[in-house]
């Protein structure tokens, strides 16, 4: 996959994110690592900045001195109380004095694991230095935030992008037209890691990459999006959207709570008046809470549906 | 032929005798009697009943068995006489106006009251109104709706008494006697079977069970299991049919008795058809929400194991769904079978191959495993319609093996780009 085969793999090779790569460098150079939170949008770097850290504190065979670990894989108290608990008591062999631990998606920990976290953060500081990875270090709790130094990753400039796609085109023998990057551009939203994703896709079609080619094979690659999904049901067709629903659970693997949660982060982005959007948002977090008590995911979401179907019909109404 | 002779049907061989040995209705009974005995002291302020519900399920044998148990005498009225103006005034016209003060006392009977033509019988309805208003004996109509707006008139005057189809086990519990009086063992699941197909029908039981028991000793589950496969999506219409339009509350509740799929299946029914019948956006929603009430309760079953609360399961599913909406409804709309059916059983199986999937390029890709499912899966899967020589190569590097590849490319890819 280009996205691991271009992966940086030292803090030299990282083209961007310029001041906090000279921070993470002077880590390197006094050897010596705080506890860190890494925190900004999805394909901006994060977890590579880790790594390259990582490797140049500790050389070729940093995997030894390194738990990488994903906190939306092993979200649980316990994994924090066992398994990080036993990697970070012990210290390791040479010039580092310290091990380190990269807990990726760490928004997705649940709150007491971050209690449990915020602990054995403190009492293995002198083994065991901690880089949490989160998409917004709000959902970080205070105390943990606090002991932390905060690093703020930007969305990519999109000239950087651009030199990255050329560069990797290059590489690989691939022909792209300028359309073409355009069209990776407007959709990868300034994320690397869907940059690399369509473009590796785009070029396993065999032909020069041009913007027809992006958009059908990532029309082809995406789901029905929740948002379809929304605009279906609030114009009032609960099959078609029920049927996209069935996709998304069924086909794309979505969790009742991921498409939940996608819901009503697309709320506020709809063009209707804010007390209907209030009204959708009280929708959702009804069948939130219900999903959270074990009620069928299908069932649960269908009502959601015939709900925003009802509020699509009122607005028309009004309007 | 010879056997014709001794051929009575065995609806007729075990018509109930007597109020008791009518099955079931048990409210709609006592209503019956309680009415007829306040005739001993005077004449009550509605001076007609009228019983409705489907066929077969005992209406008339009610008040056949009644009249015999208090010894009264029928005069009955049924659709194969004619019931003009004049036939109705010279029968039961008279009859309602003859004092009895020797010999039997009278009941009169209108029974298929819906089937009153309106050609044939010019003027009938007209007539049984004024026999109502003036009669002084019990006036029983009979019909199967009645809600036929041609009876609106008729309604007014009477007391309505509902009657329910039967439940399976009521049913099933008739033919075992007779079964018994008939000299036949038959096996349980077989009766069961019978009951259940019948639709809470006992007539066409009593003649399903003929047709199938008659000269035999012993009846067995394969010599009924034939019947099936005709009937049962019938069935399962019917029972939808009953559960969506029910005009009450209790008629949808009954539907599940009926049903010969389990509350769970019924539930997917439910709710695939659903949208196919309920239009109106503010109706929909209203069902759905019971439906998904119902769900709730189905998760504190799952959670409490008090079965006690499935109930309410069958509540919200049944009766409240046919009180959420008004069914009003253009024209005939097929039923169709649950999606989710066809799709679950596939779907454990699927879940734990995508999360091993998603496990092993979430590793490679240092994210988690829903992440890789849901943002590089896609693009794999694309890759690999379009080169699979490239996509093998990444799903090796990934360590995913031909039965995931397979899985993830929705089909068998051309073996020629082996790894």
């Amino acid at each position: 996959m280009w996205t691991e085969k271009y992966r940086p793999r030292t803090l030299d090779e990282i083209v961007d994110q310029e001041e906090i790569v000279s921070r993470l460098k002077s880590f390197v150079k006094a050897k010596n690592v705080p506890h860190c939170i890494f925190a900004g949008p999805p394909g901006t770097g994060k977890t590579t900045a880790a790594l390259c850290l990582a490797h140049d504190l500790y050389g070729e065979n940093y995997r030894e001195y390194v738990m990488e670990l994903n906190a939306s894989d092993e979200r649980g108290i316990n994994v924090i109380r066992e398994t990080v608990k036993t990697f970070a008591r012990s210290r390791p062999i040479g010039e580092v004095s310290f091990k380190l631990l990269i807990l990726d998606e760490a928004d997705n920990m649940t709150d007491d694991a971050q209690q449990a976290l915020r602990r054995t953060m403190e009492r293995y500081t002198e083994t065991a230095r901690f880089i949490l990875i989160a998409n917004y270090s709000s959902k970080i709790i205070e105390p943990i935030q606090s002991r932390c130094a905060p690093f703020r990753f930007t969305p990519l400039p999109r000239d950087a992008i651009i030199r990255r796609i050329e560069y990797i085109c290059e590489k690989e023998h691939v022909s792209i037209l300028n359309d073409g990057i355009e069209a990776i551009l407007d959709l990868s939203e300034g994320d690397l890691r869907k940059t690399l994703n369509i473009l590796q896709t785009a070029a396993s079609v065999g032909k020069p990459i041009n913007a027809e080619i992006v958009y059908s094979v990532v029309g082809k690659a995406n789901p029905y999006s929740v948002r379809d999904m929304i605009f279906t049901a609030l114009n009032g067709d609960f099959i078609s959207a029920r049927s996209k629903l069935r996709e998304l659970l069924q086909k794309y693997g979505l969790s009742g709570m991921d498409i939940v949660r996608q819901i009503h982060s697309e709320i506020f982005k709809l063009d209707i008046p804010d007390k209907w959007k209030v009204k959708l948002a009280d929708i959702t977090g009804e069948i939130d809470y219900r999903l959270v008590q074990g009620a069928n995911e299908e069932i649960q979401l269908s009502a959601l549906l015939a709900k925003f179907i009802e509020v699509g019909y009122e607005i028309k109404k009004v309007s | 032929m010879s056997f014709r002779a001794t051929y009575i049907p065995w609806t007729q061989k075990y018509r109930p005798k007597s109020l008791l040995e009518v099955v079931g209705n048990d409210e709609a009974k006592r209503k019956i009697l309680e009415w007829i005995q306040t005739w001993e002291k005077s004449i009550p302020e509605k001076r007609a009943i009228l019983i409705y519900g489907p066929p077969g399920i005992g209406k008339t044998s009610t008040i056949e068995a009644l009249a015999n148990d208090l010894n009264m005498e029928l005069i009955i009225s049924d659709a194969s006489t004619y019931r003009t103006e004049e036939a109705v005034k010279r029968t039961a016209g008279r009859a309602s106006q003859a004092g009895s003060i020797f010999g039997k006392k009278k009941i009169i009977v209108f029974d298929e009251v819906d089937g009153v033509s309106g050609t044939a019988d010019t003027g009938g309805l007209r007539e049984i109104i004024d026999v109502i208003k003036n009669t002084r004996v019990p006036v029983v109509l009979i019909a199967n709706d009645a809600w036929d707006p041609r009876l609106a008139s008729l309604r007014n005057l009477c007391e309505l008494i509902e009657f329910k189809r039967l439940s399976v086990h009521d049913v099933a519990r008739y033919l075992q006697k007779i079964c018994l009086k008939e000299g036949i063992s038959a096996e349980d699941k077989a009766l069961k079977f019978i009951a259940e197909r019948s639709s809470g029908d006992l007539r066409s039981a009593i003649n399903d069970l003929q047709a199938l028991a008659q000269g035999k000793t012993k009846l067995t589950y394969e010599d009924v299991a034939w019947l099936a496969p005709r009937d049962r999506k019938e069935q399962i219409f019917n029972v939808l049919r009953m559960i969506f339009y029910a005009k009450n509350s209790a008629t949808a509740k009954s539907a599940v008795n009926m049903a010969d799929v389990d509350l769970d299946m019924l539930f997917e029914w439910i709710y695939e058809n659903a949208p196919y019948h309920i239009k109106n956006p503010l109706e929909f929603a209203a069902v759905m929400d019971m439906l998904a009430k119902a769900d709730i309760y189905r998760g504190r079953i799952n959670k409490t194991q008090n079965w006690a609360f499935l109930r309410y399961v069958i509540d919200l599913m049944t009766a409240g769904v046919a009180a959420s909406w008004s069914k009003k409804t253009t024209g005939w709309i097929p039923f169709r079978f649950p999606e989710r059916i066809r799709t679950a059983s596939m779907k454990k199986e699927e879940k734990g191959l995508l999360e091993e999937i998603g496990r092993k390029i979430g590793k490679k890709c240092h994210i988690s495993s829903a992440r890789a499912v849901k943002e590089v899966l896609p693009y794999l899967r694309i890759i690999l319609w379009n080169n699979p020589k490239m996509g093998r190569e990444i799903a090796k590097w990934f360590d995913l093996n031909e039965e995931m590849l397979t899985y993830i490319a929705g089909e068998k890819l051309p073996s020629s780009a082996k790894f």
